[in-house]
């Protein structure tokens, strides 16, 4: 095929070119990643996210939710990786998403007035954890709160999709795809099929 | 229209259309090839080489129009258009099937998984050995020197295996085991289950001009260096150079033309885009269309020679519908990675190790099941924490949980082969007609005992492994996969010397019409323990030379 073989040509010239450099201590990113990669123009963001679909009280509390799901502690979360934009992007494509977030977001604002008279996000941090963990560990489960439950688990799915796909996620993760390996990745361990004696990993 | 008239028509470019269309053109025939969509542009259609948060919609697609016909691990935003959505298809009452169809040129081959094992005497002879069926019009020592070729042609990633369903071939470096493959290694060990590198058609050495795999990771959505097994990496660009090949896009095969004696005379098609008909003359016909498309368009083309379609005098067209029975038959995790560093153990994308059949080996009643199934171990460190839903809770503590688990997941699936069987079929719906106006493809499928018992032997075994590996089990399917989710459909054209009971002889020739041949999965018997795509190009291979063959003889 003509047009492929154009292309091949050149992909083939910038590997011979990637596969010289890869034999360097160090270069671990493949080139065609490596344009991608770091490409300043992906992290240009207006200063204030303007919802598509969210109302900005809603928008806020998605927020905080993706926050109190994924939080920056001693790397960074889900507000940090913009996790609440994806969401709102995503929900917007979706009637049936939207609606159950709608639902979802005004179950837990009724539950929040049931418990402190006030709006989930106007509850103290304690308050808006108990609350979550009654909707999150099946020992702290309450009767008739079937709703929030399945709002809770839809919430955090969104935000587990929202942040380990993001760029700051897949590093918390050290995801080792798209990378340039000079050989197939071989078990480090030989002496120890069964990896019954590897050392513990460092704590963070 | 001009009156050219080719010296063979291919219908189809994917293994078996391309390796048709290379043997052909290279043997200095005159080819026009039909393809039934567009040609891909690697760098534009193929998006796997991009990071998740370059895509908008992070690889899980629009939302409003994500396409639920074809699993997502396949079509999905990474190589999206490249999947038939547009033309359609029917399943009889109570068949449910999942019809997922690369129309692009090169077809399944841009996007397949892969793996590449031998069909082989236990295969071929499986009805001698079980009582069950037919034998296959082929031996093993026939077929053997074009599946050396072949793999010699894609290059095969593999180990000398001795084991004795699986006959051994020419093989490039293999795979290295990663850290669960040693660990899944030692616990099927124990249970006396055999756990070794995959046949891989993908490169770990540059070969044949080929550049070597760089293990990124992401092959199922397309490689942008061709650095695996496909029709337009491997096959297409050869006839091309050979200026023997005119291969024209978006070219719906409706139905075979026929001359006054009933022979093939060429093709009726639909442009896709003007949905113009158009006929196009050959001297021989090359129907490669894959199994159902195949038979989907031999039984439309009815005639005053052919009432019920062409080559189906023995009835036998569309019969036989054969398929892999895939399911999960055990997923967890190892706790001895728990907590360990990231590692790339993703590096092919899907399996790069096998468990090929253990059962039945010594005597053909072993088991309660007869004849044999495969099973593929994944797992490892992959794009998307998948996992997410075992773990309890938010905050900090997920947050390390989700870490913690990175490098663990494993799960082990079964690839199990139905037995040929009189209710699964395909024959044409007679009310339906697709966009373009050809009448449908109707499915007639269901699951046998035979294929679910071994689903049921498989999730025990699968258990004991993942035990004696010391991993958690989390799940186990309780019912397998849609059928058609594997791809792997074989049957509705079988081959066989008796006219009366096959469609085409022993060299894919149909009985009916000597220049008709059929160049896909549809001529096999049944599809067996392994996948299909060598054995296609196998095939294919001493098929195309044959009528190569014809044609010198002045046959055709």
């Amino acid at each position: 095929m003509a047009g492929q073989n154009i292309e091949r040509r050149e992909v083939l010239r910038i590997l011979t070119v990637a596969a010289g450099v890869a034999t360097f201590p160090g270069f671990s990113k493949w080139t065609f990643a490596c344009t991608h990669i770091g490409n300043p123009l992906a992290h240009i963001k207006p200063a204030v996210y303007r919802p598509i679909f969210f109302t900005t009280p809603e928008y806020a509390l998605v927020e905080h939710l993706t926050d109190l799901i994924i939080p920056s502690d001693d790397t960074p979360g889900a507000r940090d990786a913009g996790v609440s934009e994806f969401v709102d992007l995503t929900v917007s494509r979706d009637p049936e998403l939207q609606r159950d977030f709608r639902y979802g977001l005004t179950w837990l604002n009724m539950r929040s007035d049931e418990t402190g008279g006030k709006t989930f996000v106007m509850l103290n941090p304690d308050q808006q954890t108990a609350l979550l963990e009654s909707l999150a560990y099946k020992k702290k489960f309450r009767a008739g709160d079937e709703p929030g439950r399945k709002f809770f688990d839809l919430v955090r799915e969104y935000t587990v999709m929202g942040f380990y796909t993001s760029e700051i996620g897949l590093k918390e993760l050290d995801y080792p795809g798209l990378r340039f390996y000079a050989e197939s990745p071989a078990c480090p361990h030989k002496d120890d099929p069964e990896h019954l004696h590897l050392n513990p990993a460092p704590s963070r | 229209m001009s009156t050219k008239i080719y010296d063979v028509i291919v219908i189809g470019t994917g293994a078996g259309g391309g390796m048709a269309i290379k043997t052909l053109c290279e043997a200095g025939l005159k080819v026009c090839a039909l393809n039934s969509g567009r040609r891909l542009d690697p760098e534009k259609d193929f998006r796997n080489h991009r990071m998740t948060w370059e895509i908008k919609y992070r690889g899980f697609g629009d939302p409003k129009t994500r396409m639920k016909d074809t699993p997502d691990f396949l079509d999905s935003e990474y190589n999206q258009g490249a999947w038939e959505h547009d033309i359609g298809y029917r399943t009889a009452p109570g068949t449910k099937w999942m019809w997922p169809r690369c129309s692009a040129v090169g077809g399944k081959t841009n996007f397949w998984g892969r793996s590449s094992a031998r069909f082989g005497d236990i295969d071929f002879k499986a009805a001698t050995l079980d009582g069950y069926d037919t034998d296959w019009p082929v031996t093993y020592s026939e077929i053997a020197p074009y599946y050396t070729r072949v793999e010699k042609m894609i290059g095969v990633a593999s180990t000398v295996q001795n084991r004795p369903s699986n006959p051994d071939g020419v093989y490039l470096p293999p795979f290295n085991f990663r850290c669960l493959d040693m660990i899944l290694q030692k616990g099927s060990e124990k249970v006396g289950v055999p756990y070794l590198p995959d046949r891989l058609a993908q490169l770990t050495v540059a070969h044949e001009g080929h550049p070597p795999c760089h293990f990124c990771g992401d092959c199922t959505f397309g490689c942008e260096v061709g650095a695996f097994f496909s029709s337009p990496w491997f096959l297409l660009p050869v006839a091309e150079a050979s200026g023997n090949l005119e291969l024209r896009t978006n070219a719906v095969a409706r139905n075979i033309l026929v001359d006054e004696n009933g022979r093939a005379s060429g093709v009726a098609y639909i442009d896709r885009e003007s949905r113009q008909e158009y006929e196009v003359r050959g001297r021989a016909v090359v129907v490669a269309a894959s199994c159902i498309e195949s038979a989907r368009i031999m039984l439309n083309s009815k005639s005053r020679h052919w009432p019920n379609g062409i080559a189906n005098s023995s009835g036998q067209l569309g019969r036989n519908l054969c398929d892999h029975l895939y399911a999960t038959t055990a997923s967890g995790y190892l706790p001895q990675l728990l907590g360990q560093p990231s590692f790339p153990d993703n590096v092919s994308a899907n399996a790069i190790a096998w468990m090929p059949r253990w059962q039945n080996l010594e005597r053909a009643h072993e088991e309660n099941f007869v004849r044999g199934y495969s099973v593929y171990p994944d797992g490892g460190c992959s794009e998307f924490p998948s996992y997410h839903d075992q773990i309890e809770g938010f905050g900090s503590s997920f947050k390390r949980e989700m870490k913690r688990r990175y490098p663990t997941p494993v799960s082990l699936t079964v690839q199990a082969p139905t037995l040929p069987s009189e209710k699964n079929f395909v024959d044409i719906d007679p009310d339906a007609k697709d966009s373009c106006g050809i009448p449908m493809a109707r499915i007639h499928f269901q699951w046998g005992d035979n294929e679910l018992r071994m689903f049921q032997h498989a999730k025990q075994i699968s258990a004991d492994v993942m035990h004696s590996a010391g991993a958690v089990l989390e799940y186990a399917a309780d019912e397998p996969e849609m059928p058609g989710y594997s791809l792997h459909e074989t049957g509705t054209c079988r081959m066989g010397n008796d006219a009366r009971k096959f469609v085409t002889n022993r060299f894919g020739q149909t009985h009916d019409a000597a220049n008709l041949y059929v160049c896909d999965a549809s001529v096999f018997l049944n599809c067996t323990d392994k996948t299909t795509t060598l054995s296609i190009l196998a095939f294919t291979l001493r098929t195309s030379e044959y009528l190569v063959q014809q044609f010198r003889q002045g046959d055709h």
